[in-house]
């Protein structure tokens, strides 16, 4: 492993493990309620219905079937909160690889190594890579014991499915933070873009599925490539993941060709 | 020999704001070079366009031989940054290691030989270390790699007096083995025991550069005799170079400008026991350059 990812590894790791510990906690403390859930099926639904009233619902992602597996499985896992927890981590780490240093003035030294521009930016993103690929390796872990424990009737190959394009968002949402770290070097930018960003991307795509004013910027939003193909219950929607995938590396490349361009640290 | 740092009309502007204007400048190999110049007059954006941290708005440089772009040349090249930021949970040990692995490998004995040298404690972690240990992590990881250029910026800011001796000592070192410094301070006397030759930067333009050697030799020096029995003052008038002379009985005081070699001469025909001279205040020449450039200014705006 090069040099530059050991070391941003290194720094990543505290955060990876908080994370981690993190999201695990909130998915063993929801799922395992799962089945007193399946229990009283009819009182749940109707329990999660009155909860989320009509848009509200729509942005929780509709709720239907909550009592099985698959959708108990998407409403408490796969549709809001983990998704934002996970996008919130990856921006963050996203952050710190370019403009977080380049605020607090340690990047300085670090281009005066024997690095270029290039190899900086594409250490940096393979240790956000790694990073978020730990914490998405113990959380998938975490639901797949759990899914297993409270039988929840899901096939392992859906769920590792979904956990791949959960990964996907986070990652392409990480990495749009690098880049406009890497282009502005602003570190509040940055968070800001990726989190508004994410935002509006989600309401767009949850709220544009009924509101046909906004459902033609769907596919602006890297949501859609991630909740449109109903992994969790239709397993892999390999061609919106290729989507995301390819959207993530005209970033990365975006990221690549403005911070060779640009004054550091100015 | 080929220039180990060679820049031509190298020009750097911030938006509107000037930062560097017009640097042609070279520095030859085994040559300690002081960047003299107040805060803000164009010594950091000259380094850091050395090292391709910002870019230049026109003109070029070339550092060992290659153009700034290339990133390889600067594993040969030691920086220590005017304002170093460490931070972070990592002990002062891994990054220097980081550091020296990225270079091409540092032998653990070479780190705590100069940890030991300048007394840094090099397991606490970065963002616990105080200014001081800040700086003398800053010096470890430009000295460690042995570098051929070594580019310092205001390296003793920030190290008490004993560490600056050290430093010091390890610039002569790096002289003698015959590598080269570009050292940027404030202060003349900083650089001028160290240095061959300063370069003075001014509000984004180089105003001059000296040998150091003329730049003493140009001095001025407060001198003082005393005799065994007192002296006539005539055997001193009109002595070349001598200035503000005051014969007082058995005693002498006066100023040099330049060799106080016909001085000494006049003294030696009467008995000496005792002698002062006070090292040359370059800072003084160092002054009357701004102070013309002042004139200058003041004349161009008149």
């Amino acid at each position: 492993m090069p040099t530059l990812v050991r070391k941003t590894l290194r720094e990543y790791r505290r955060a990876v493990i908080g994370w981690s510990a993190g999201i695990s906690a909130f998915l063993l403390l929801y799922l395992s309620i799962y089945p007193s859930i399946r229990a009283n099926p009819e009182f749940s639904q109707q329990a999660a219905l009155s909860k989320y009233p009509g848009a509200l619902r729509d942005l929780m992602g509709g709720l239907a079937d909550i009592a099985s597996g698959e959708g108990y499985l998407q409403a408490v896992a796969y549709q809001l909160l983990v998704p934002l927890l996970l996008i919130m981590s990856a921006a963050i780490l996203g952050n710190r690889a370019i403009a977080g240093p380049e605020e607090n003035g340690t990047l300085e030294l670090t281009l005066t190594l024997p690095i270029d521009r290039k190899r900086l930016v594409l250490e940096r993103w393979q240790a956000l890579f790694l990073g978020l690929l730990v914490i998405a390796v113990v959380t998938l872990a975490v639901i797949l014991a759990m899914a297993a424990k409270s039988d929840m009737r899901v096939p392992a190959g859906h769920i590792v499915a979904a956990h791949t394009g959960l990964f996907l968002v986070a990652l392409f949402f990480g990495t749009v933070a690098l880049t406009v770290g890497a282009a502005t070097g602003g570190k509040g930018l940055a968070l800001a873009v990726a989190g508004g960003y994410a935002v509006a991307g989600y309401v767009i795509e949850t709220l544009g599925k009924s509101v046909d004013a906004i459902a033609w910027l769907r596919w602006l939003s890297p949501f859609h490539y991630y909740l449109d193909g109903r992994p969790v219950f239709l397993g892999w929607p390999v061609g919106d993941y290729l989507v995301l995938l390819g959207a993530t590396a005209v970033l990365l490349l975006t990221a690549v060709l403005a911070f060779e361009r640009r004054d550091v640290g100015v | 020999m080929t220039a180990v740092v060679e820049t031509e009309g190298l020009t750097k502007f911030y938006g509107t704001r000037k930062g560097l204007e017009d640097l042609t400048l070279d520095i030859q190999p085994g040559e300690v070079f002081g960047y003299l110049g107040p805060n803000g007059a164009g010594k950091t954006t000259t380094i850091r366009l050395l090292l391709d941290v910002i870019r230049p708005t026109s003109g070029r440089a070339t550092v060992l031989g290659a153009d700034t772009r290339d990133s390889s040349v600067r594993a040969r090249i030691g920086y220590l940054p005017g304002e170093l930021a460490l931070e972070g949970r990592e002990r002062a040990r891994d990054y220097l290691t980081f550091m020296a692995d990225v270079r091409g490998g540092v032998s653990r004995a070479r780190i705590d030989e100069l940890a030991e040298r300048l007394d840094a404690d090099l397991s606490i972690r970065m963002g616990e270390l105080s200014k001081g240990n800040k700086q003398k992590v800053g010096l470890i990881q430009a000295f460690m790699h042995e570098p051929e250029l070594l580019i310092l910026d205001e390296p003793t800011s920030g190290l008490d007096p004993l560490v600056q001796q050290e430093f010091l000592a390890m610039l002569r070192e790096v002289r003698t083995s015959g590598r080269t410094v570009l050292m940027s301070s404030h202060v003349l006397a900083e650089v001028e025991h160290v240095a061959d030759r300063v370069g003075i930067v001014r509000a984004g333009r180089l105003v001059a550069v000296e040998d150091v050697a003329a730049l003493r030799e140009r001095a001025v020096r407060h001198v003082e005799f005393h005799f065994d029995a007192p002296v006539p003052k005539e055997a001193f008038e009109g002595l070349p170079g001598v200035r503000d002379l005051v014969v007082d009985g058995a005693s002498l005081r006066c100023t040099i400008d330049g060799r106080p070699d016909a001085l000494i001469k006049a003294a030696a025909k009467f008995t000496v026991v005792h002698m002062v001279s006070a090292e040359p205040d370059l800072e003084e020449i160092f002054l009357t350059y701004y102070s013309e450039e002042d004139a200058h200014h003041a004349h161009a705006g008149a």
